[in-house]
């Protein structure tokens, strides 16, 4: 009896504790009182006031990496960043879900289908140029809906114990064949993998596609939760090589020094292993702030934020004139296969061709 | 004395219960009525492509898991509760907590030290290298999401049968053993077959669950139906594809829940008649084996997840690594699990009192309704609150105020039954009494129902305390812009590979929901978790 | 208290059904203002649930109840139980566990009661034990303050569910005594459900026979004792043994003799002897066939001249008690009832 006293008691006690909390986040009222800038064309937008209030940034992008950005964003514009982190594919159910209503004003996301499936519901409104010309027309929306921000390549990431520089692949086609028999991994339930299979389908035509997946389940392809989880099989020597983004090894190399057992494989030119895909930004159409929503994906784009993702994540920087780390392939000798980063949402029939072949069961 | 065992009662509660339990039970409908909605916003096809791609062998596999985890549940829970509870073990007490404390540990954590810790080259792996282990068995897929699953849902069994043996009526038991049946055949003749409803309803928990789960397949790599619905939505952005497979899962839910109901229709319900005074069961030559198979299942629970943990601070700190500000977190976690404790317990009274004193089907009804949510995963329900939010809510939409409503919706089930347990336990005629003497139904409720059931209502909180304090999806998807937690950072470091970043909050986050568990171990009312 | 209503409660016709069973099949019952009568039966005859249906827990399906005249239950009218004027005493006394001896008993009272309270603890003689709380409490000490938390709010009618099946025999004894007294101290109009004849005949003014569902006799404890309406009343109000006989002009003759009729009746019919009636005196000789010693009395198995075996009760001081032959007669007037079958 009394114990349950004391744990009421403690309970009422947290009442005021909670009502703190719930009353914290009401601030936002403000944003509302842009809707005179939201009227006016994109591309006139940026030359007039100077942008200011808070916006909301749905990010996909992990919180470790973006805070330091957006705390120096907010340093240096006075403009205030409230963010919701969260798994891209369910921000954009959320955006989706929230339709006009949606109190975010910037979706960045971590890949390009994402910001494929939400252009295609009409979500974003279109970019002003200002923030177009910075990007090469490769890595942004056909229609300016929305920007990439910084890059990934497809790579095979093999532990230099094991492989020799001589036998690795110069195609991903090659890993159906039996030297690499049970010594191969992959995430298929990762979007850049998903995006792969996609750009595969686009390339090689359904049936193509189809073998190469049959081929690889019959020559035991080892699956794995994502990128990370590959990379560090392929050290500990579970595998031998492995599907996966380029920059996931810088990572290791700079937590676990050079003496980590893997390095970075580029396959040949063209071959849809050497896929780009990207991390990216768009504005919403119903954004509350627009003109500090542009102001923010401008900041992305410059040097200091580009320079920041080349050197904390080993990405690509995508503005021009930004050069990437140098121990990476440098971007413009990067040569990914012919194909529209746009054209990768379509992954409806990815997934069926997963499930199809038992990659995906 | 006919008159007492079927004693229909026809007078009808009263408006200022059935008002509010009927809002609570319709707040509990809106994943329901979301998906519904969604799932038919484009006709049949998208019923028909799920079916194409596999959804029915889907759910076999989801529910096969269900089933090995449940059995698996069952076959740990039953000895350890009868040792706890039953024999002459030396430590019992700290053996009965013991077994309690992995609830603290939320399936996304534990999944991700089984994998670092049990993984082909995993920890293990190196200790046995100098062995010439090269490599341990295969951990993803089928058997290390069913040892995960099992490890973090076992105490949900556990729990209910440690409650059904406490209360068992013993008279039974000695009335065997003075027939001259031994006490192992007793056990077996008189013992289980009373111990029935209580391990259907930790297995119902169990299942539902495992149904539910998401962060233990998906670390481990193994394709379930809960996680085909986060496939849809990440890989082809579809809400309607995953609102429909929603609604197979809760369809599915709702069979095994009528089911359930069945078999407890059956059963019936066995009232204790006097608390367990039975001496002690000597264990002889069978106490060290006994011991040794509690420290196993506590090792591998509760042993291995801290220890990884553990491990991962040690070489984070000494690598110097970069740690998260866990104060503000954990400061709103622990605001979040306490407000929603408060809601959903004062929320859920109303409906426990419909289902516990009032018998129609309309009490049965809701407190089922409130059930299926359960099966569903987080982030189904998660978005069902985001469109109910921002279309009718608008206010509340993106406040602490929302995510306290889907905690409420989450975990009413969790309340409700220790509630209608606690009610079920205070003699009706208690009310008979109160209601002779003069006062209104609802006078008699505060001053003799609801005084009484104090002390279920603090043992419903601290479960949902303890609950909310290791939710995951909605507490993302829910909770404003910026509004940092516990799980979230877990979360957010984990996905970044941060796992020294992930250790500190996490075992924060564990050492939090410990509390709780220790609190009800301690009370010693854990039982009350019995639906 | 309204006194001039001469019956504070009555019962026309009352059924309860549970799905097929009729509980309680035609009930009637008028307790005047001041009574204390006992509602005696076997288990399921239907006395509880009558009982309950009058203090407003169960739904009557056909009939009429009314209190102090207001009508109170029937198929189509409910009064709920707290408004009905009607306290319950409880089988297990049903005390709130967490409230005092004073906040139990003040329960059924509005602010400013204390005066009552405390006199009704002086009635109880619980002086001294207010602030304990029921498990703190003898089960005489329970049994005092579930009746005095039921007379607080001065009922019209207070109703009483087996007070005394939960103590053992002596306490038994004191309890009767206590609750009558108290019960009569508040004239305090009740209905007490026993099965117990013992307890209805001690402290009931009439008693209420109940078998399947019906009142089959409404009478005095006198009167059941010693002229029961029927048959079947007969064997509740004591050990109930019939002998053939045949009536004319006010006595009939017997396997025992001649013996006194209570009622009036001729020809064939069978007469009530309860087997105390049978005293050694100059009669009728009889053999004894079988003898079993029982304390205080002894019970005799008789053989009359005929061979008809018949039961006796004597005292075990009685010098009869030991011997094998003697004569008895029986100096009771008894009842008679048309034959069997």
């Amino acid at each position: 009896m009394k114990l349950s006293r004391l744990l009421l008691f403690a309970a009422v006690a947290a009442i005021p504790l909670l009502a703190v909390a719930c009353g914290g986040d009401d601030d936002d009222d403000s944003a509302g009182g842009d809707a005179a800038t939201a009227t006016t064309a994109p591309a006139t937008a940026t030359a007039t006031a100077k942008p200011s209030g808070s916006i909301t940034v749905y990010s996909g992008r992990g919180e470790s990496l973006v805070k330091p950005l957006f705390e120096q964003f907010t340093k240096d514009t006075g403009i205030a960043v409230k963010v919701k982190y969260g798994d891209t594919a369910e921000l954009a159910a959320l955006i989706a879900e929230e339709g006009s209503k949606s109190p975010a004003d910037v979706f960045f996301a971590q890949d390009a289908g994402a910001l494929g499936a939400l252009k295609a519901t009409g979500a974003f409104e279109e970019l002003p140029a200002s923030i177009t010309n910075l990007v090469a027309a490769t890595y942004r929306a056909g229609d300016n809906s929305w920007v990439g921000v910084s890059g990934r390549a497809r790579v095979i990431v093999y532990n230099p114990d094991l492989v020799t520089a001589e036998k690795l692949p110069n195609s991903v086609k090659d890993l159906t064949a039996e030297t690499w028999k049970g010594k191969v991994g992959w995430a298929p339930t990762n979007a850049s993998f998903q995006a792969f299979v996609t750009g595969l389908r686009q390339l090689e035509g359904e049936d193509g596609a189809k073998a190469w997946l049959e081929g690889m389940v019959k020559n035991d392809v080892k699956s794995y939760k994502d990128n990370k989880a590959i990379v560090s099989a392929v050290a500990a020597g579970e595998i031998q090589l492995g599907l996966v983004n380029h920059y996931y090894l810088y990572g290791f190399l700079k937590d676990q020094g050079e003496g980590f057992k893997a390095r970075n494989h580029y396959t040949a030119a063209g071959d849809p292993g050497s896929l780009v895909n990207l991390a990216g930004a768009g504005i919403l159409k119903d954004a509350p702030n627009k003109s500090a929503a542009r102001a923010f994906v401008q900041y992305l784009l410059g040097e200091p934020a580009q320079k920041y993702f080349s050197e904390q994540t080993f990405e690509y920087p995508l503005a021009d004139g930004v050069a990437a780390d140098s121990r990476l392939k440098p971007l413009a000798e990067l040569q990914p296969p012919d194909l529209d980063l746009s054209d990768l949402q379509d992954l409806q029939g990815t997934l069926s061709l997963l499930r199809s072949t038992g990659v995906l069961k | 004395m006919v008159a007492r065992v079927f004693r229909p009662r026809s007078r009808t509660a009263p408006a200022a219960i059935w008002l509010p339990g009927l809002l609570v039970v319709a707040a509990t409908f809106i994943p329901a009525w979301y998906l519904a909605k969604r799932s038919t916003e484009r006709g049949w096809d998208p019923w028909a492509r799920a079916l194409e791609n596999s959804a029915a062998p889907l759910m076999v596999r989801s529910l096969t898991l269900a089933l090995v985890v449940a059995c698996a549940s069952v076959l740990v829970a039953v000895p350890a509760a009868w040792l706890t509870t039953r024999a002459a073990l030396p430590g019992r007490r700290l053996w009965a907590v013991l077994m309690a404390a992995p609830l603290a540990i939320p399936s996304y954590i534990m999944a991700m030290t089984v994998v670092d810790f049990l993984g082909p080259r995993g920890t293990l792996q190196g200790w046995l290298e100098p062995l010439g282990v090269e490599r341990l068995p295969e951990i993803y897929g089928f058997w290390g999401s069913a040892f995960t699953l099992t490890a973090a849902s076992f105490p949900y069994v556990y729990l209910v049968l440690r409650a059904a043996f406490a209360t068992a009526d013993v008279s039974e038991e000695e009335a065997s053993r003075s027939l001259g049946v031994g006490p192992l055949r007793t056990f077996f003749r008189v013992v289980v077959p009373g111990l029935v409803p209580a391990i259907a309803a930790g297995v119902l928990l169990v299942v539902l669950y495992t149904l539910s789960d998401f962060g233990a397949v998906s670390t481990l790599n193994y394709d379930t139906f809960t996680r085909s619905i986060f496939v849809e939505y990440q890989t082809s952005f579809d809400r309607t594809g995953a609102a429909v497979l929603g609604a197979m899962l809760a369809m599915v839910a709702a069979a095994i829940l009528a089911a359930e109901l069945t078999v407890r229709g059956r059963m019936g319900r066995r009232a204790s008649r006097r608390q367990s005074l039975m001496r002690p069961v000597p264990l002889g030559r069978w106490k060290w084996p006994a011991a040794g198979f509690l420290a196993l299942i506590a090792l591998l629970s509760l042993g291995l997840p801290l220890g990884v943990l553990g491990y991962w601070l040690l070489k984070g700190i000494q690598a110097d690594a970069n740690f998260p500000e866990i104060g503000l977190a954990a400061r709103h976690s622990v605001a979040m699990a306490a407000g929603g404790a408060i809601l959903t317990v004062l929320l859920a009274l109303p409906v426990a009192i419909l289902a516990a004193r009032y018998t129609s089907p309309f009490g049965t009804v809701m407190e089922q309704a409130a059930y299926l949510t359960h099966a569903l995963p987080g982030v189904v329900v998660a978005l069902a609150l985001v469109f109910f939010g921002i279309s009718y809510a608008r206010d509340l939409y993106q406040t602490t105020w929302m995510l306290l409503l889907a905690y409420v919706i989450l975990f009413l089930p969790n309340a409700l039954s220790a509630l209608r347990a606690s009610l079920l336990r205070q003699p009706r005629r208690l009310e008979d009494a109160g209601a002779s003497l003069g006062r209104s139904p609802l006078r008699v409720l505060a001053s003799v129902t609801i005084p009484l059931a104090r002390p279920g209502m603090a043992s419903a909180g601290l479960l949902v305390f303890l609950t909310v304090m290791k939710e995951l999806p909605a507490t993302l998807l829910l909770s404003p812009p910026g509004y940092e937690t516990l799980p979230g950072l877990v979360w957010s470091r984990s996905t970044d590979a941060l796992y020294a970043g992930a250790a500190l909050p996490a075992l924060v986050l564990v050492g939090l929901a410990a509390i709780p568990v220790a609190l009800l171990s301690w009370r010693g009312d854990l039982g009350s978790l019995e639906s | 208290m309204d006194r001039s209503n001469p019956e504070p409660l009555t019962c026309e016709g009352v059924e309860v059904r549970f799905g097929s069973l009729r509980a309680v099949d035609g009930a009637n019952l008028a307790v005047a203002a001041g009574e204390i009568v006992a509602l005696l039966g076997r288990s399921g005859s239907g006395k509880t649930t009558l009982l309950r249906a009058i203090a407003g827990f169960e739904r009557a399906t056909a009939g009429e109840i009314r209190i102090g005249g207001r009508l109170v239950e029937s198929p189509s009218t409910s009064i709920p139980a707290h408004r009905r004027s009607v306290g319950l005493v409880f089988q297990e006394y049903a005390l709130f566990p967490n409230q005092t001896v004073e906040a139990n008993i003040a329960y059924g009272l509005g602010r400013g009661a204390a005066a009552r309270v405390e006199e009704l603890i002086r009635t109880g003689q619980l002086e001294g034990l207010a602030g304990r709380y029921p498990h703190q409490l003898s089960g005489g000490q329970q049994q005092r303050v579930a009746l005095l938390r039921s007379l607080a709010p001065r009922p019209r009618v207070l109703l009483l569910d087996e007070p005394f099946s939960n103590l053992d025999a002596g306490l038994r004894l004191a309890m009767r005594e206590d609750v009558a007294a108290i019960l009569r101290a508040e004239s305090m109009t009740a209905v007490l459900v026993t099965h117990d004849r013992a307890d209805a005949m001690a402290i009931a003014d009439r008693i209420a026979v109940m078998e399947a569902g019906k009142v089959i006799e409404f009478a005095t404890p006198r009167d059941l004792y010693f002229r029961p309406a029927n048959w079947a009343a007969a064997g509740y109000g004591g050990e109930a043994q019939f002998l053939s006989a045949t009536a004319s002009g006010g006595t009939a003759e017997t396997p025992l003799g001649i013996v006194t009729l209570a009622n009036s009746f001729e020809g064939r019919c069978q007469v009530l002897v309860r087997p105390e009636w049978i005293m050694p005196a100059p009669g009728v000789a009889v053999r004894v066939s079988a003898r079993r010693f029982e304390g205080a009395h002894s019970r005799l198995t008789l053989a009359a001249p005929d061979g008809t075996p018949i039961a006796m009760t004597i005292a075990s001081t009685a010098p009869q008690a030991f011997e094998d032959h003697f004569c008895v007669t029986v100096r009771q007037a008894v009842p008679a009832y048309p034959p069997a079958g």
